[in-house]
Protein backbone atom coordinates (compact mmCIF):
# COMPACT_ATOMS: atom_id res chain seq x y z
CA UNK A 1 0.00 0.00 0.00
CA UNK A 2 2.70 2.49 0.93
CA UNK A 3 4.81 1.16 -1.90
CA UNK A 4 2.06 2.29 -4.50
CA UNK A 5 1.61 5.54 -3.06
CA UNK A 6 5.15 6.34 -2.86
CA UNK A 7 5.53 5.41 -6.26
CA UNK A 8 2.41 6.90 -7.70
CA UNK A 9 4.22 10.32 -5.79
CA UNK A 10 7.67 9.64 -7.89
CA UNK A 11 5.30 9.13 -11.00
CA UNK A 12 3.81 12.40 -10.07
CA UNK A 13 7.01 14.60 -10.16
CA UNK A 14 8.80 12.57 -12.91
CA UNK A 15 5.66 12.92 -15.28
CA UNK A 16 5.01 17.08 -14.66
CA UNK A 17 8.78 17.79 -14.85
CA UNK A 18 9.22 16.17 -18.13
CA UNK A 19 6.37 17.30 -19.19
CA UNK A 20 6.67 20.98 -18.47
CA UNK A 21 10.53 21.11 -18.52
CA UNK A 22 10.88 18.91 -21.82
CA UNK A 23 7.78 18.45 -23.73
CA UNK A 24 6.23 21.62 -23.57
CA UNK A 25 8.82 22.69 -25.26
CA UNK A 26 8.88 20.40 -28.46
CA UNK A 27 6.71 20.89 -31.00
CA UNK A 28 6.80 18.24 -33.31
CA UNK A 29 6.18 20.22 -37.05
CA UNK A 30 5.10 23.35 -35.03
CA UNK A 31 1.65 22.27 -34.06
CA UNK A 32 2.20 19.19 -32.57
CA UNK A 33 2.51 19.22 -28.93
CA UNK A 34 2.75 15.90 -27.34
CA UNK A 35 1.57 16.02 -22.98
CA UNK A 36 2.23 12.81 -22.06
CA UNK A 37 1.61 13.69 -18.18
CA UNK A 38 -2.21 12.10 -18.04
CA UNK A 39 -0.15 8.84 -17.85
CA UNK A 40 -0.29 8.81 -14.30
CA UNK A 41 -4.14 9.06 -14.17
CA UNK A 42 -3.85 6.41 -16.43
CA UNK A 43 -1.41 4.52 -14.40
CA UNK A 44 -3.37 4.68 -10.61
CA UNK A 45 -4.36 1.21 -9.56
CA UNK A 46 -7.75 0.16 -11.09
CA UNK A 47 -9.21 -0.19 -7.28
CA UNK A 48 -8.84 3.46 -6.74
CA UNK A 49 -11.51 5.34 -5.25
CA UNK A 50 -13.09 7.70 -7.90
CA UNK A 51 -13.23 10.77 -5.81
CA UNK A 52 -9.54 10.14 -5.08
CA UNK A 53 -8.78 10.04 -8.97
CA UNK A 54 -11.16 13.42 -9.80
CA UNK A 55 -9.15 14.92 -6.87
CA UNK A 56 -5.73 14.06 -7.98
CA UNK A 57 -6.62 14.69 -11.54
CA UNK A 58 -7.56 17.93 -10.39
CA UNK A 59 -3.98 18.69 -9.06
CA UNK A 60 -2.21 17.30 -11.78
CA UNK A 61 -3.92 19.47 -14.23
CA UNK A 62 -3.50 22.66 -11.97
CA UNK A 63 0.11 21.69 -11.69
CA UNK A 64 1.03 21.70 -15.31
CA UNK A 65 -1.65 24.43 -15.22
CA UNK A 66 0.69 27.22 -13.16
CA UNK A 67 3.83 26.00 -15.33
CA UNK A 68 2.33 26.34 -18.40
CA UNK A 69 0.28 29.97 -17.55
CA UNK A 70 -3.08 28.56 -18.85
CA UNK A 71 -5.08 28.21 -15.37
CA UNK A 72 -7.90 26.03 -15.55
CA UNK A 73 -7.14 24.36 -19.15
CA UNK A 74 -5.53 21.27 -18.34
CA UNK A 75 -7.27 20.98 -14.91
CA UNK A 76 -10.69 20.76 -16.70
CA UNK A 77 -9.20 17.87 -19.11
CA UNK A 78 -8.02 16.20 -16.34
CA UNK A 79 -10.77 16.20 -14.10
CA UNK A 80 -13.12 14.76 -17.49
CA UNK A 81 -10.43 12.50 -18.14
CA UNK A 82 -10.23 11.24 -14.35
CA UNK A 83 -14.11 11.11 -14.51
CA UNK A 84 -14.14 8.93 -17.74
CA UNK A 85 -11.38 6.34 -16.48
CA UNK A 86 -13.27 4.11 -14.58
CA UNK A 87 -16.29 3.52 -16.59
CA UNK A 88 -13.95 2.80 -19.67
CA UNK A 89 -12.57 0.02 -17.74
CA UNK A 90 -15.68 -1.29 -16.88
CA UNK A 91 -16.58 -1.04 -20.84
CA UNK A 92 -13.89 -2.79 -21.77
CA UNK A 93 -12.87 -5.99 -19.58
CA UNK A 94 -15.01 -8.44 -19.34
CA UNK A 95 -13.68 -10.24 -16.49
CA UNK A 96 -13.04 -8.46 -12.82
CA UNK A 97 -9.87 -7.18 -12.15
CA UNK A 98 -7.95 -8.33 -9.58
CA UNK A 99 -7.57 -5.52 -6.77
CA UNK A 100 -4.77 -3.17 -6.81
CA UNK A 101 -3.83 -3.94 -10.17
CA UNK A 102 -1.98 -1.29 -11.69
CA UNK A 103 -3.45 -0.45 -15.93
CA UNK A 104 -0.74 -1.98 -18.13
CA UNK A 105 0.25 -3.97 -20.86
CA UNK A 106 0.32 -7.27 -18.60
CA UNK A 107 -2.79 -6.39 -16.21
CA UNK A 108 -5.05 -5.22 -19.15
CA UNK A 109 -3.73 -7.17 -22.09
CA UNK A 110 -2.13 -5.85 -25.17
CA UNK A 111 -5.12 -4.75 -27.47
CA UNK A 112 -7.38 -3.61 -24.19
CA UNK A 113 -4.73 -1.68 -23.27
CA UNK A 114 -3.85 0.27 -26.65
CA UNK A 115 -8.12 0.90 -26.62
CA UNK A 116 -7.72 2.25 -23.34
CA UNK A 117 -4.89 4.74 -23.75
CA UNK A 118 -5.73 5.69 -27.21
CA UNK A 119 -9.47 6.52 -25.84
CA UNK A 120 -8.40 8.34 -23.05
CA UNK A 121 -5.19 10.42 -24.52
CA UNK A 122 -8.31 11.28 -27.41
CA UNK A 123 -10.35 12.71 -24.54
CA UNK A 124 -7.92 14.64 -22.99
CA UNK A 125 -6.41 16.05 -26.24
CA UNK A 126 -9.45 16.78 -27.24
CA UNK A 127 -10.70 19.09 -24.53
CA UNK A 128 -7.66 20.67 -24.61
CA UNK A 129 -7.37 22.14 -28.40
CA UNK A 130 -11.37 22.88 -28.36
CA UNK A 131 -10.90 24.85 -25.20
CA UNK A 132 -7.75 26.54 -25.56
CA UNK A 133 -9.37 27.55 -28.98
CA UNK A 134 -11.88 28.09 -27.25
CA UNK A 135 -14.43 28.30 -30.45
CA UNK A 136 -15.65 25.89 -33.28
CA UNK A 137 -13.93 28.45 -35.78
CA UNK A 138 -11.56 26.69 -37.77
CA UNK A 139 -12.82 23.29 -36.72
CA UNK A 140 -10.79 21.16 -38.96
CA UNK A 141 -7.73 23.00 -38.25
CA UNK A 142 -7.87 22.20 -34.59
CA UNK A 143 -9.23 18.42 -34.78
CA UNK A 144 -6.29 17.88 -37.16
CA UNK A 145 -3.95 19.70 -34.43
CA UNK A 146 -5.94 17.27 -31.67
CA UNK A 147 -5.50 14.00 -33.57
CA UNK A 148 -2.18 14.12 -34.50
CA UNK A 149 -1.40 15.22 -31.09
CA UNK A 150 -3.16 12.36 -29.42
CA UNK A 151 -0.99 10.01 -32.20
CA UNK A 152 1.85 11.08 -30.99
CA UNK A 153 0.87 11.47 -27.19
CA UNK A 154 -0.26 7.78 -27.34
CA UNK A 155 3.00 6.63 -29.39
CA UNK A 156 4.97 8.20 -26.50
CA UNK A 157 3.03 6.77 -23.41
CA UNK A 158 2.98 3.08 -25.05
CA UNK A 159 6.24 3.76 -25.82
CA UNK A 160 7.39 4.40 -21.64
CA UNK A 161 5.30 1.03 -20.96
CA UNK A 162 6.94 -1.21 -23.49
CA UNK A 163 10.16 0.03 -21.94
CA UNK A 164 9.30 -0.17 -18.34
CA UNK A 165 7.95 -4.05 -19.50
CA UNK A 166 11.09 -4.81 -19.98
CA UNK B 1 -32.13 6.71 5.58
CA UNK B 2 -30.42 3.68 3.78
CA UNK B 3 -31.97 4.97 0.50
CA UNK B 4 -30.56 8.50 1.17
CA UNK B 5 -26.83 6.98 1.67
CA UNK B 6 -26.69 5.13 -1.34
CA UNK B 7 -28.12 7.86 -3.61
CA UNK B 8 -25.59 10.19 -2.28
CA UNK B 9 -22.87 7.72 -2.40
CA UNK B 10 -24.15 7.14 -5.78
CA UNK B 11 -24.02 11.11 -7.33
CA UNK B 12 -21.80 12.40 -4.94
CA UNK B 13 -18.93 10.97 -7.45
CA UNK B 14 -20.90 13.36 -9.90
CA UNK B 15 -21.36 16.08 -7.91
CA UNK B 16 -17.60 16.31 -6.86
CA UNK B 17 -16.70 16.03 -10.62
CA UNK B 18 -19.17 18.80 -11.74
CA UNK B 19 -17.82 20.76 -8.92
CA UNK B 20 -14.36 20.32 -10.00
CA UNK B 21 -15.11 21.11 -13.67
CA UNK B 22 -16.84 24.14 -13.00
CA UNK B 23 -13.88 25.15 -10.60
CA UNK B 24 -11.84 24.68 -13.44
CA UNK B 25 -13.56 26.61 -16.12
CA UNK B 26 -14.10 29.58 -13.88
CA UNK B 27 -10.26 29.96 -13.63
CA UNK B 28 -9.83 29.09 -17.09
CA UNK B 29 -12.82 32.50 -18.34
CA UNK B 30 -11.52 34.39 -15.25
CA UNK B 31 -8.18 34.27 -16.22
CA UNK B 32 -8.23 35.51 -19.50
CA UNK B 33 -9.80 38.69 -18.36
CA UNK B 34 -8.50 39.02 -15.26
CA UNK B 35 -4.96 39.73 -13.83
CA UNK B 36 -3.88 35.97 -12.81
CA UNK B 37 -2.86 35.62 -9.35
CA UNK B 38 0.65 35.03 -9.06
CA UNK B 39 0.96 32.07 -7.20
CA UNK B 40 -0.96 29.79 -10.11
CA UNK B 41 1.59 31.36 -12.50
CA UNK B 42 4.79 30.87 -14.03
CA UNK B 43 5.53 34.34 -11.32
CA UNK B 44 5.56 31.67 -8.70
CA UNK B 45 8.55 31.62 -6.90
CA UNK B 46 9.37 27.71 -7.51
CA UNK B 47 7.88 27.19 -11.00
CA UNK B 48 10.18 30.56 -12.19
CA UNK B 49 13.04 29.24 -10.22
CA UNK B 50 12.70 25.76 -11.92
CA UNK B 51 12.17 27.43 -15.30
CA UNK B 52 15.68 29.41 -15.00
CA UNK B 53 17.83 26.17 -13.99
CA UNK B 54 16.16 24.76 -17.07
CA UNK B 55 16.96 27.96 -19.33
CA UNK B 56 20.62 28.00 -17.80
CA UNK B 57 21.24 24.46 -19.48
CA UNK B 58 19.13 25.51 -22.92
CA UNK B 59 20.67 28.84 -23.27
CA UNK B 60 23.96 26.88 -23.57
CA UNK B 61 22.98 25.77 -27.17
CA UNK B 62 21.97 29.05 -28.48
CA UNK B 63 25.09 30.48 -27.44
CA UNK B 64 26.56 31.46 -30.43
CA UNK B 65 22.77 32.63 -32.48
CA UNK B 66 22.43 34.58 -29.75
CA UNK B 67 25.90 36.43 -29.64
CA UNK B 68 25.86 37.22 -33.69
CA UNK B 69 22.51 38.65 -33.35
CA UNK B 70 23.69 40.70 -29.93
CA UNK B 71 26.74 41.88 -32.11
CA UNK B 72 24.37 43.13 -34.98
CA UNK B 73 22.18 45.23 -32.42
CA UNK B 74 25.26 46.40 -30.98
CA UNK B 75 26.61 47.32 -34.42
CA UNK B 76 23.39 49.22 -35.55
CA UNK B 77 23.16 50.83 -31.83
CA UNK B 78 26.68 52.08 -32.62
CA UNK B 79 25.87 53.40 -35.89
CA UNK B 80 22.67 55.50 -34.21
CA UNK B 81 24.99 57.06 -31.23
CA UNK B 82 27.48 58.62 -33.92
CA UNK B 83 24.22 59.78 -36.39
CA UNK B 84 22.51 61.30 -33.36
CA UNK B 85 25.77 62.60 -31.61
CA UNK B 86 26.16 64.44 -35.44
CA UNK B 87 23.13 66.18 -35.08
CA UNK B 88 23.12 66.70 -31.27
CA UNK B 89 26.39 69.09 -32.25
CA UNK B 90 24.80 70.48 -35.28
CA UNK B 91 21.84 71.79 -33.25
CA UNK B 92 23.95 72.54 -30.60
CA UNK B 93 26.45 74.84 -32.93
CA UNK B 94 23.03 76.19 -34.87
CA UNK B 95 20.66 76.77 -31.75
CA UNK B 96 21.95 77.96 -28.68
CA UNK B 97 18.81 79.08 -26.56
CA UNK B 98 17.02 76.15 -26.58
CA UNK B 99 16.02 74.89 -23.10
CA UNK B 100 15.96 71.29 -23.96
CA UNK B 101 17.49 68.79 -26.74
CA UNK B 102 16.04 65.90 -26.10
CA UNK B 103 12.38 65.52 -26.70
CA UNK B 104 9.72 64.80 -24.01
CA UNK B 105 8.37 61.90 -25.76
CA UNK B 106 12.25 60.13 -26.73
CA UNK B 107 13.19 60.42 -22.66
CA UNK B 108 13.06 56.21 -22.54
CA UNK B 109 15.76 53.87 -21.05
CA UNK B 110 16.09 50.24 -21.32
CA UNK B 111 16.20 47.25 -18.74
CA UNK B 112 17.59 43.97 -20.77
CA UNK B 113 16.49 40.70 -19.40
CA UNK B 114 16.40 37.40 -20.68
CA UNK B 115 13.21 35.11 -21.26
CA UNK B 116 13.09 32.40 -19.27
CA UNK B 117 9.37 30.80 -20.60
CA UNK B 118 7.85 31.26 -23.99
CA UNK B 119 5.11 29.41 -25.88
CA UNK B 120 4.46 30.34 -29.05
CA UNK B 121 1.97 27.16 -30.11
CA UNK B 122 -1.12 28.33 -28.11
CA UNK B 123 -3.98 30.30 -28.70
CA UNK B 124 -2.94 32.70 -26.35
CA UNK B 125 0.80 33.24 -25.52
CA UNK B 126 2.82 34.48 -22.38
CA UNK B 127 6.59 35.35 -22.07
CA UNK B 128 7.97 34.83 -18.65
CA UNK B 129 11.73 37.32 -18.04
CA UNK B 130 13.93 37.25 -14.99
CA UNK B 131 13.15 40.97 -14.50
CA UNK B 132 10.51 42.02 -11.79
CA UNK B 133 9.20 45.01 -9.60
CA UNK B 134 12.78 45.44 -8.07
CA UNK B 135 14.06 46.31 -11.29
CA UNK B 136 11.85 48.93 -11.85
CA UNK B 137 9.47 46.95 -13.98
CA UNK B 138 5.63 48.00 -14.16
CA UNK B 139 2.91 46.47 -16.26
CA UNK B 140 2.10 48.05 -18.99
CA UNK B 141 5.34 48.33 -20.33
CA UNK B 142 6.74 47.42 -24.17
CA UNK B 143 9.07 44.63 -24.66
CA UNK B 144 11.33 44.64 -27.70
CA UNK B 145 13.82 42.13 -28.86
CA UNK B 146 17.04 42.61 -31.04
CA UNK B 147 14.90 42.52 -34.24
CA UNK B 148 11.51 44.27 -33.36
CA UNK B 149 8.48 44.15 -30.86
CA UNK B 150 7.89 41.09 -28.57
CA UNK B 151 4.52 42.00 -26.27
CA UNK B 152 3.76 44.17 -23.08
CA UNK B 153 4.41 43.31 -19.41
CA UNK B 154 1.36 42.30 -17.81
CA UNK B 155 2.10 41.30 -14.30
CA UNK B 156 5.21 41.82 -12.42
CA UNK B 157 6.16 40.07 -8.86
CA UNK B 158 9.32 40.60 -6.84
CA UNK B 159 12.04 39.06 -9.58
CA UNK B 160 9.95 37.60 -12.29
CA UNK B 161 7.86 39.70 -14.82
CA UNK B 162 4.91 37.68 -17.35
CA UNK B 163 4.29 39.49 -20.81
CA UNK B 164 1.55 39.09 -23.37
CA UNK B 165 3.68 37.71 -26.14
CA UNK B 166 2.83 39.70 -29.74
CA UNK B 167 1.23 36.05 -30.23
CA UNK B 168 -1.99 36.96 -28.21
CA UNK B 169 -4.69 37.72 -29.34
CA UNK B 170 -5.88 40.28 -26.27
CA UNK B 171 -3.08 42.54 -27.19
CA UNK B 172 -3.23 45.02 -30.07
CA UNK B 173 -0.27 47.12 -31.45
CA UNK B 174 -0.59 50.21 -32.55
CA UNK B 175 1.45 50.35 -36.09
CA UNK B 176 2.24 52.89 -38.87
CA UNK B 177 3.89 51.75 -42.44
CA UNK B 178 6.91 53.53 -42.14
CA UNK B 179 6.88 54.91 -45.75
CA UNK B 180 3.40 56.85 -45.48
CA UNK B 181 2.62 57.06 -41.95
CA UNK B 182 -0.38 55.76 -42.03
CA UNK B 183 -1.31 53.94 -38.77
CA UNK B 184 -3.77 50.87 -37.91
CA UNK B 185 -3.85 47.56 -35.40
CA UNK B 186 -1.87 44.75 -35.92
CA UNK B 187 -3.31 41.50 -34.15
CA UNK B 188 -2.51 38.27 -33.90
CA UNK B 189 -4.85 35.58 -35.41
CA UNK B 190 -3.58 32.45 -33.55
CA UNK B 191 -2.77 30.57 -36.49
CA UNK B 192 1.22 30.76 -37.69
CA UNK B 193 3.82 32.62 -35.41
CA UNK B 194 5.63 33.68 -37.84
CA UNK B 195 2.69 36.09 -39.51
CA UNK B 196 0.30 38.81 -37.68
CA UNK B 197 -2.53 40.72 -39.19
CA UNK B 198 -2.95 44.41 -39.41
CA UNK B 199 -5.94 46.17 -40.10
CA UNK B 200 -7.43 50.20 -40.18
CA UNK B 201 -5.62 51.07 -43.35
CA UNK B 202 -8.14 53.03 -45.29
CA UNK B 203 -8.10 51.50 -49.35
CA UNK B 204 -7.46 54.86 -50.82
CA UNK B 205 -3.58 54.07 -49.09
CA UNK B 206 -1.25 52.70 -51.74
CA UNK B 207 0.62 49.43 -49.98
CA UNK B 208 3.54 47.18 -51.63
CA UNK B 209 4.57 43.90 -50.36
CA UNK B 210 8.27 44.15 -48.61
CA UNK B 211 6.86 47.82 -46.98
CA UNK B 212 7.95 48.13 -43.37
CA UNK B 213 6.21 48.71 -40.70
CA UNK B 214 6.92 50.33 -37.50
CA UNK B 215 5.55 51.19 -34.29
CA UNK B 216 3.62 54.15 -34.33
CA UNK B 217 4.32 56.36 -31.10
CA UNK B 218 0.91 57.21 -30.50
CA UNK B 219 0.76 54.95 -27.21
CA UNK B 220 2.79 55.54 -24.14
CA UNK B 221 3.92 51.48 -24.55
CA UNK B 222 6.26 51.55 -27.27
CA UNK B 223 8.36 54.88 -28.53
CA UNK B 224 7.77 55.47 -32.40
CA UNK B 225 9.63 53.52 -35.15
CA UNK B 226 10.46 50.56 -33.43
CA UNK B 227 10.06 47.56 -36.01
CA UNK B 228 7.70 45.20 -36.35
CA UNK B 229 7.61 43.68 -39.77
CA UNK B 230 7.10 43.85 -43.50
CA UNK B 231 4.17 43.14 -45.59
CA UNK B 232 3.51 40.08 -46.85
CA UNK B 233 0.88 40.07 -48.95
CA UNK B 234 -2.48 42.27 -48.71
CA UNK B 235 -6.00 41.64 -49.92
CA UNK B 236 -8.82 44.19 -50.70
CA UNK B 237 -12.06 43.14 -51.45
CA UNK B 238 -14.20 44.71 -53.71
CA UNK B 239 -17.00 46.23 -50.91
CA UNK B 240 -14.48 46.60 -48.16
CA UNK B 241 -13.66 50.32 -46.72
CA UNK B 242 -9.84 49.04 -45.20
CA UNK B 243 -7.59 46.44 -46.37
CA UNK B 244 -6.55 43.22 -44.70
CA UNK B 245 -2.63 42.95 -44.22
CA UNK B 246 -0.38 39.88 -43.79
CA UNK B 247 2.61 41.15 -41.66
CA UNK B 248 5.58 38.80 -41.69
CA UNK B 249 6.60 39.45 -37.75
CA UNK B 250 10.61 41.04 -37.76
CA UNK B 251 11.27 38.54 -34.37
CA UNK B 252 11.23 35.26 -34.75
CA UNK B 253 9.42 33.72 -31.36
CA UNK B 254 10.92 30.44 -31.39
CA UNK B 255 14.47 31.43 -31.03
CA UNK B 256 14.65 35.09 -29.23
CA UNK B 257 16.09 34.64 -25.51
CA UNK B 258 17.23 38.55 -25.01
CA UNK B 259 14.50 41.10 -24.82
CA UNK B 260 14.74 44.83 -23.63
CA UNK B 261 12.29 46.09 -21.91
CA UNK B 262 10.73 50.19 -22.14
CA UNK B 263 10.66 52.30 -19.31
CA UNK B 264 9.13 55.56 -20.30
CA UNK B 265 9.89 57.98 -18.21
CA UNK B 266 7.11 60.26 -18.56
CA UNK B 267 4.82 58.14 -18.90
CA UNK B 268 2.78 59.05 -15.56
CA UNK B 269 3.06 63.11 -16.31
CA UNK B 270 1.49 62.02 -20.07
CA UNK B 271 -1.30 60.06 -18.78
CA UNK B 272 -1.93 62.18 -16.48
CA UNK B 273 -2.87 65.06 -18.80
CA UNK B 274 -4.44 62.66 -21.07
CA UNK B 275 -6.72 61.52 -18.06
CA UNK B 276 -7.86 64.85 -17.68
CA UNK B 277 -9.11 64.54 -20.84
CA UNK B 278 -11.62 61.38 -19.99
CA UNK B 279 -12.44 63.05 -17.16
CA UNK B 280 -13.97 65.87 -19.38
CA UNK B 281 -16.51 63.81 -21.28
CA UNK B 282 -17.21 61.79 -18.70
CA UNK B 283 -18.78 65.11 -16.81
Amino acid sequence: MLQTIIQNIIRFIVLVLVQVLVLNHIQFLGFINPYIYILFILSLPVKTDRWIILLLSFALGITVDSFADTLGLHAFACVLTGFLRDPLIKLLSATEENPGATPSFTTFGASMYVKYVVMLTLVHHMTIFFFDAFSFTNFTGTLFRAVASTAISTLFILGIQLLKKH
Amino acid sequence: MRKLLIFLTRYSIVGLFLLLEIVSFALFVGNERYPKSVFFSSGNAVISGLYSISSHVTDFFKLRSNNQELCEENARLKNRITLLENRLALEQAGLADTTRFVNPEKETTFVSARIIHNTTNRMRNYITLNRGASDGIRPDMGVVGPQGVVGIVRSTSERFSTVISLLNPIMQVNCKIKRNNYNGLLRWNGKDYRYAQLTDIPRHVSLYIGDTIVTSGLTTTFPEGIPVGVIENFMLNEGDAFYSIQVKLATDFRSISNVNIINYKNRDEQRMLENLNESDETR
